[in-house]
């Protein structure tokens, strides 16, 4: 199993950067997720979460460094918080961290969409200030 | 007024107020322009400039995926068309756009809207989650980008319909962001 590292960039799309480390077990998505086919983007990621709480089974870290995403890329985090649900419920090791910025100017809205992810996938989500 | 004044007064307040206008195909590339303007002319604000931002994607997501004008960009590709009109006004802002929708989608349309506009921010962020689980493509469900749309913008959707032809109709939706 190989880890995944892709390079966000703010262009056309906005690709967040992705690191899935699989011998430290911490998988970060980080920037801003707007793309053209989120879908095709995301299936990979969501591919390595599976292989990696069927098959390593060691403890693992998600860290959220998102600082917008739109609405097709919440589904696809949601799909990944389903997946980390999931893990914990067989038994697995999961702590999921979301970073945010205390001075954002949205930050209200952005803390109430946290809230939603957890009252939809009834995972618990460390919101940890920058 | 003359009617040659009053439509030269129309034009004077449309020039004035108007920060940015699109009439065309919505594919990535133009997308991108226009989010990069947004952006640019209200960096002096930046709390409405993300607010924007975050309508404008949505909107044009929207209107990119479910135009019933479909024409291809320079790679070939097929995206909706539409118009999109972003202007100033003395306290708020407000972002407008216009495609054509097939006349069997109106009333999913228009039910959404209604639906969007008679909850309160709880029943909204309840009826966004249940959206959220249930599949794309299923009539009335998926997508919810104008559910999101509703959540950031200050003021209730406010939507039109005009029929245009047999089988197609004028789509018209104006979202209002305060200023401050």
């Amino acid at each position: 199993m190989e880890n995944i590292h892709i390079e966000g960039k703010h262009g056309v799309n906005f690709i967040p950067t992705v690191d899935f480390n699989v011998e430290t077990g911490v998988c970060e998505l980080a920037g801003e997720s707007y793309l053209e086919d989120t879908i095709e983007f995301y299936t990979p990621l969501y591919d390595w979460l599976k292989q990696y709480t069927t098959e390593v089974k060691k403890p693992l870290i998600f860290n959220f460094r998102l600082r917008y995403f739109n609405t097709s890329s919440s589904k696809c985090i949601i799909d990944i918080l389903n997946i980390l649900k999931r893990y914990e419920a067989a038994g697995g090791d999961v702590k999921v961290n979301w970073y945010y910025d205390a001075d954002e100017e949205d930050i209200e809205d952005e803390l109430e969409e946290i809230e939603d992810f957890m009252i939809e996938t009834n995972i618990k989500i460390n919101l940890v200030p920058n | 007024m003359n009617t040659a004044e009053n439509a030269y007064q129309m034009y004077i307040d449309l020039i004035d107020s108007t920060i940015i206008s699109y009439n065309g195909p919505f594919d990535a590339q133009v997308l991108s322009v226009i989010a990069e303007n947004i952006e640019y002319s209200l960096s002096n604000n930046p709390r409405v400039s993300k607010k924007l931002f975050k309508i404008f994607i949505e909107l044009a997501q929207n209107i990119s995926y479910y135009s019933a004008e479909r024409q291809k960009n320079d790679e070939g590709n097929l995206y909706g068309v539409g118009i999109l009109m972003l202007r100033e006004f003395k306290d708020h802002y407000s972002f407008s756009t216009g495609n054509l929708i097939e006349k069997k989608h109106i009333l999913p349309v228009i039910q959404k809207c209604e639906t969007i506009n008679i909850l309160d921010r709880q029943k909204l962020r309840q009826y966004k989650r249940k959206l959220r689980n249930m599949p794309s493509g299923v009539p009335g469900g998926g997508n919810i980008g104008l559910v999101q749309v509703a959540l950031t913008a200050d003021y209730p959707l406010e939507y039109s319909v005009v029929p245009v032809d047999d089988e197609n109709s004028f789509y018209i939706l104006n979202v209002r962001v305060n200023k401050n």
